[in-house]
């Protein structure tokens, strides 16, 4: 029976983060948490497979303490154990550093025969972490990937690229990325929901893992995120004759730069 | 949010709203256009056991409590108060048997209902003033084969797509509504037909019609609580109704003043968005004021509901702020959106329909005032 780990990464709601008009900074007071969206359809994508052929899906995910909050949310969504990572440092943890944590951990609790990854996440976004995930287990890495069947430890991926797609036959173990359109999130039932706090879910200490500070030291530092407002500048050309008021308007673009 | 929020009910509003979306959003509007009854909506909240969301684990419930309830009810009515309905009518028939049944009763009963198998639906009201009075007022006669019912519900949710009622018949005409009782009817049962479907206002696709009883004969075993009951299961079930149609004018108004609010950033006039006026920032916050109390209120009535302790003095007071208040909301909030929100292609005429209906129906027998006042002055 196949063992599947599910990474996810548990975000601020971008419906809640407000921006800040004086200086456009980011108000995320009022943010709530949720599971990031494309790492939902890895959560999804992994479930369905061990619902159809048995097996077993545990979740991983590392962030701030506030990814306790996930607990039951993930469990609601099909897998059947959690392992999280809670570190008061990790909001500055940049895809370097989530992948040396993630991969630590699943070289303390694997191997696993497949590894599962939202393409990116809700926030950064960055669509590193599954690459340097397989590069740091030694494992082979298929990104962009819309439909998924493992049979055996042989797994076939379609991946969906630019302006064709492309089908893939890996031997596993390896570690997947998976596009929205792979399949739908689940709802969660009530009893799904209430199911959840039955299941097993473990903290595992960022100390414990071995890894040096070197390699929590993010390569990449997030200096002054900003929102971006579109100002419109209201114009109305009112001349009666459509070719003044066609005129008008490419001088005026024309005043703005636009040649 | 309440503050009363444990995790999982927390999750459990989550889910709802993320069933409104994928379920109700794309129906919304032509439900309310067509009045169809969702049948395959209705099969998808049984699949996510809203349908026995309160109902013992033992009888196949989800045993989520109140509470959960009407986080659920608010959300699903953020998106579609008709689908809301549906899902109240069927609870508060699935609560009177669940309170007042006898062992064999829930044993029968209540796991199709909480599976989704059985549609319930609740009938007290009649055309004459109170149940148990007026020409046609449902009477049951004891007689040698069982009680035979004879008369007319009026009114009735979920009528015609139910497969079970429970329904309050008088049984002593010179008593009146002082001798009601009880009954859970076969909605297949012999004598007993559907009157044409009410074209309602607002709420449309939750079924409305009068049940006619032409000497329906049922056996004793059909009779829910004791003979002398009946009162009691009225007031009390109708209370519980009052706290999940609480929810659901909570809903409409919490989705109203978030249209109207997105509506007003993006609505220039003057120069600029007319969020930036005071005066529709003051209807705005009135709006959300008055929205956001009434939850508190109402999580407070469903918590003492889930506790076993008193909430009719609660829940009436809910009730009696949201006759207040509840359509108040969609006024103001149609006056934000002016002449484009009192449009039918905007979404605020069918919320404001829908709130009119939720303010209206499955009223308590005693008016609110009077439930209040009466503990207040004991």
């Amino acid at each position: 029976m196949p063992k599947l780990l599910v990474c996810y990464k548990w975000v601020l709601d971008e419906q809640d983060i407000k921006v800040r008009p004086d200086d456009l900074s980011l108000d995320s007071s009022r943010a709530k948490g949720k599971i990031s969206d494309f790492d939902r359809n890895a959560i999804e994508a992994a479930s369905l497979l061990v619902e159809a052929q048995g097996g077993t899906v545990d979740a991983l995910s590392y962030g701030t303490p506030a990814v306790k909050l996930s607990v039951k949310d993930v469990l609601s969504r099909g897998p059947n154990a959690l392992k999280w990572i809670g570190d008061p440092e990790a909001d500055k943890a940049d895809a370097f550093v989530i992948a040396n944590v993630l991969a630590a951990a699943i070289r303390r609790d694997g191997p696993y025969d497949l590894i599962l990854c939202g393409e990116g996440s809700s926030d950064m976004f960055y669509q590193q972490t599954p690459a340097r995930l397989a590069a740091l287990l030694g494992l082979p890495c298929v990104t962009f990937v819309s439909k998924l069947s493992l049979e055996g430890d042989v797994l076939t991926a379609t991946r969906k690229l630019g302006d064709s797609t492309e089908e893939v036959r890996v031997t596993g173990p390896a570690v997947v990325s998976v596009l929205s359109e792979i399949h739908k999130p689940r709802i969660p039932s009530l009893k799904q929901v209430l199911g959840a706090a039955k299941k097993p879910n473990e903290e595992i200490a960022v100390g414990s893992l071995g890894l040096s500070a070197e390699d929590l030291k993010p390569r990449a530092v997030r200096k002054s995120p900003r929102g971006f407002l579109m100002n419109r500048k209201n114009v109305i050309f009112k001349e009666s004759d459509a070719a003044a008021n066609v005129a008008k308007l490419v001088s005026s673009l024309a005043a703005e730069g636009l040649r | 949010m309440s503050i009363h929020l444990t995790e999982e009910q927390a999750l459990i509003g989550q889910s709802a709203r993320e069933f409104a979306k994928e379920y109700l959003d794309p129906i919304a509007v032509e439900l309310d256009h067509s009045s169809q009854y969702p049948t395959a909506v209705v099969k998808a909240l049984a699949d996510h056991d809203f349908l026995g969301l309160f109902l013992p684990s033992e009888f196949g419930g989800a045993e989520a409590g109140f509470v959960s309830l009407v986080e659920v009810i608010e959300n699903l009515s953020r998106s579609s108060a008709a689908v809301a309905s549906i899902l109240i009518n069927h609870s508060i028939a699935a609560y009177a048997i669940q309170r007042w049944g006898k062992a064999d009763q829930k044993k029968a009963y209540l796991p199709a209902l909480a599976a989704g198998k059985t549609l319930g639906a609740f009938a007290v009201f009649e055309h004459g003033p109170t149940p148990g009075v007026g020409p046609d007022a449902l009477q049951a006669t004891q007689q040698p084969e069982g009680w035979v019912l004879k008369g007319t519900k009026a009114f009735v949710r979920n009528a015609g797509v139910a497969d079970l009622y429970v329904v309050l018949a008088c049984t002593d005409p010179a008593a009146g509504g002082k001798a009601m009782a009880a009954f859970i009817i076969d909605a297949k049962a012999s004598g007993l037909t559907v009157g044409a479907p009410f074209d309602t206002m607002g709420l449309k696709g939750c079924p409305v019609a009068d049940l006619v009883f032409d000497n329906v004969i049922v056996p004793a075993t059909a009779m829910l609580g004791g003979l002398t009951e009946g009162q009691a299961i009225i007031t009390e079930t109708l209370a519980v109704a009052s706290i999940a149609e609480a929810a659901q004018t909570v809903g409409i108004g919490q989705a109203a003043v978030e249209h109207a609010a997105a509506y007003a950033k993006t609505r220039v006039q003057f120069g600029r968005p007319v969020s930036t006026l005071q005066a529709i920032q003051t209807l705005l916050a009135e709006t959300a004021t008055d929205c956001h109390l009434a939850r508190l209120g109402l999580h407070e009535a469903a918590l003492l509901l889930e506790q076993g302790k008193p909430f009719q003095v609660e829940a009436a007071m809910v009730q009696q702020f949201l006759a207040r208040f509840g359509a108040k909301m969609l006024v103001d909030t149609v006056q934000v959106e002016g002449g484009f929100g009192y449009s039918e292609f905007m979404p605020l005429p069918r919320l404001f329909r829908d709130i009119a209906g939720t303010t209206l129906l499955e009223a308590p027998a005693d008016y609110p005032d009077q439930t209040i006042a009466t503990a207040l002055l004991a």
